[in-house]
């Protein structure tokens, strides 16, 4: 079965897309801090990874992914971002911006909320 | 011809003309002085300044040519000077007219001729005279001019053709972190090397007539670096640089910029929220379990709310921004205000089995303040007691006050901050985010609200807490003295 992890501080929008993930046949794991994010993918190596940008801090989803990446078995992991608005930090960085997406190393920038059609088709992407 | 207070000394060595000219030019209102060698006239001149010297130009000693380059040499057109002699030839006309007399009268002369001649230099005095004010005028002028370009906040500089600046005012060169020096470079002046690249255009570009404004950094200043092409009869002849510390503006424009950034996030997040329960419902996958399309419509609902609260409080804080929020300031009891709220909230708390408790002595709690201020900062200190509590827990609003002010302790037993999180706590859309407060709703703008309201009153706001033991947040409030 393949795995995802989602980090995002709303808890809503963890627990509705857990059970639409997992109605798809997806093990789903979730996180709600970095913290919590990092503490799971010590035991735990997903197939894909759902995070947040902006959590405690707007930036929050970017230095989840850094201290992703740095982590040898899961710098391939593909990396979904999802934000609450395109360009939600505006003056620090513009999420959508490719120069943004490659300096943040994930594979691809999300509009919350995410059509579920498409989180699907994106995943299947990644992960097929 | 009027000639008062007009000057003149008569230079002659006959005593017979000199008393006669002193007579006629007497009559004319002149002020007339008379010297009978080129010592002697020397020598008056040196005490007092003449408009007009009538000078001899035979005379024993010191003669007319010598007297009239003296007078030359030391007083400019300020003397004017006419030639008074015997040896009427062209070539003597020539001769003492290069040596800066003005004109010359060939004796005998009759007192008419007398008058014409001086006339003519009279006119020729006050043209000097004229001439002399004006340029005064226009030196304090520019003088002017320069003291107001450097007293200036703008700094400003001129940079002519040779790509050399021509003025640099102390404001300018204080930005540029420079002083300004005769024929120095542009990299001397320090300019940076976008200012050089736009500088360059405008010089090069004829077509590209238009002035340029833009911004940097200098160290933690924000500059704003306006280049205007400077003009003469249409054509260019430099450039004129202005610089204006734009910091503050630039501050406030990237706190908004925060602010609006923040509010999109915020607006979206529920809506976010929302939409995904609603498009997994419409799926149909939980069709056959209702119990998790009621959970899922109940969180909507929540979401939905706290939603319409926050655009509420943006509403509030915008009008309030705005000066349109109306206030009826009134002396109010605020143990009394408190204790309404406390009975408003009686439910919530009831709900969450919290125990509100009123603490107070026979102080008088009295301010001068607007209601809806007062209920806006209670309403939301006493919600987050209850929110922030733990079951069984206890809100406690104490009283005291002193000579000046009322001290409020909103006091809960409830799950507590630990210090990082209370480092932006009265920031807006700031929340403190960890598991014990994932179910708890809240806009993230109570408490800077309360502090944009009390900052209205002169009024302060101080939060301790510990982590599992709960939170303090103190108000002090200017009381309205009491009567003795």
């Amino acid at each position: 079965m393949r795995s995802i992890l989602i980090v995002d501080d709303d808890r809503d929008l963890l627990e509705g897309q857990k059970i639409f993930l997992e109605g798809k046949g997806y093990r789903v794991e979730t996180a709600a801090s970095i913290e919590d994010g990092l503490k799971k993918i010590e035991t735990f190596t997903p197939d894909i990874i759902l995070a947040d940008l902006m959590m405690e801090h707007y930036d929050s989803g970017f230095v989840f992914c850094k201290k992703v990446r740095d982590r040898e078995h899961l710098k391939d992991v593909p990396i979904i971002m999802q934000t609450a608005a395109s360009k939600e930090i505006g003056f620090t960085l513009d999420a959508a911006s490719p120069e943004a997406k490659k300096w943040m190393k994930v594979n691809e920038v999300l509009t919350k909320p995410v059509p579920l059609h498409d989180l699907l088709g994106k995943i299947e992407h990644y992960i097929k | 011809m009027s000639c008062e207070g007009m000057s003149v000394l008569v230079i002659d060595d006959e005593e017979g003309m000199r008393e006669g000219m002193r007579r006629v030019l007497k009559k004319k209102g002149f002020t007339v002085d008379t010297a009978e060698n080129g010592a002697d006239a020397i020598d008056k001149m040196k005490k007092s300044a003449y408009d007009l010297a009538l000078v001899d130009l035979k005379m024993p000693g010191i003669d007319g040519f010598q007297v009239t380059g003296f007078i030359k040499e030391h007083f400019g057109d300020g003397t004017v000077v006419v030639i008074v002699s015997a040896l009427a030839t062209v070539e003597a006309a020539v001769e003492v007219t290069s040596r800066g007399a003005f004109d010359f009268l060939v004796k005998p002369f009759t007192p008419a001729d007398l008058l014409q001649v001086v006339e003519r230099a009279v006119n020729q005095r006050r043209l000097i005279q004229e001439r002399e004010t004006y340029l005064t005028e226009l030196n304090s002028e520019r003088n002017l001019s320069r003291q107001i370009i450097n007293s200036m906040r703008e700094g400003v500089v001129v940079v002519n053709l040779n790509r050399r600046p021509v003025l640099m005012n102390p404001r300018a060169e204080f930005f540029l972190g420079t002083r300004f020096s005769e024929g120095m470079s542009l990299e001397e002046a320090g300019f940076s090397d976008q200012v050089l690249e736009v500088m360059e255009r405008l010089f090069s570009d004829e077509k590209d007539g238009g002035q340029v404004v833009l911004r940097e950094k200098h160290q933690d200043q924000m500059l704003e670096v306006q280049l205007t092409p400077h003009l003469r009869d249409g054509a260019r002849v430099g450039v004129i640089i202005n610089m204006r510390d734009v910091t503050e503006e630039w501050k406030a424009e990237q706190d908004k910029n925060r602010f609006i950034s923040m509010v999109a996030h915020e607006l979206t997040s529920p809506l976010a929220a929302i939409i995904n329960y609603i498009n997994i419902i419409l799926t149909g996958m939980f069709d056959e379990k209702p119990d998790k399309i009621h959970e899922m419509l109940g969180r909507s609902k929540v979401r939905g709310e706290a939603l319409l609260d926050l655009i509420k409080d943006l509403q509030y804080l915008n009008k309030r921004e705005a000066g349109k929020v109306e206030k009826s300031m009134e002396p109010l009891d605020l143990s009394a205000v408190i204790a309404d709220q406390l009975e408003f909230m009686k439910g919530q708390a009831e709900r969450n089995r919290i125990t509100c408790l009123l603490e107070k002595n026979e102080d008088d709690f009295t301010v001068h303040a607007d209601r809806g201020d007062l209920d806006r900062i209670f309403m939301n200190l006493i919600s987050n007691g209850i929110k922030y509590n733990v079951e069984g827990g206890t809100l406690t609003v104490g009283l005291t006050r002193n000579k000046k002010d009322i001290l409020i302790r909103v006091s809960d037993t409830g799950i507590g901050m630990s210090e990082k999180e209370m480092a932006n706590l009265f920031q807006e859309f700031y929340r403190v985010k960890n598991p014990k407060t994932s179910g708890i709703s809240g806009t993230g703008l109570g408490l800077a609200t309360i502090k944009r309201v009390l900052d209205g009153y002169n009024g302060r706001i101080y939060v301790e807490s510990e982590p599992g033991k709960g939170t303090t947040f103190t108000v002090r409030f200017p009381g309205v003295s009491s009567p003795v």
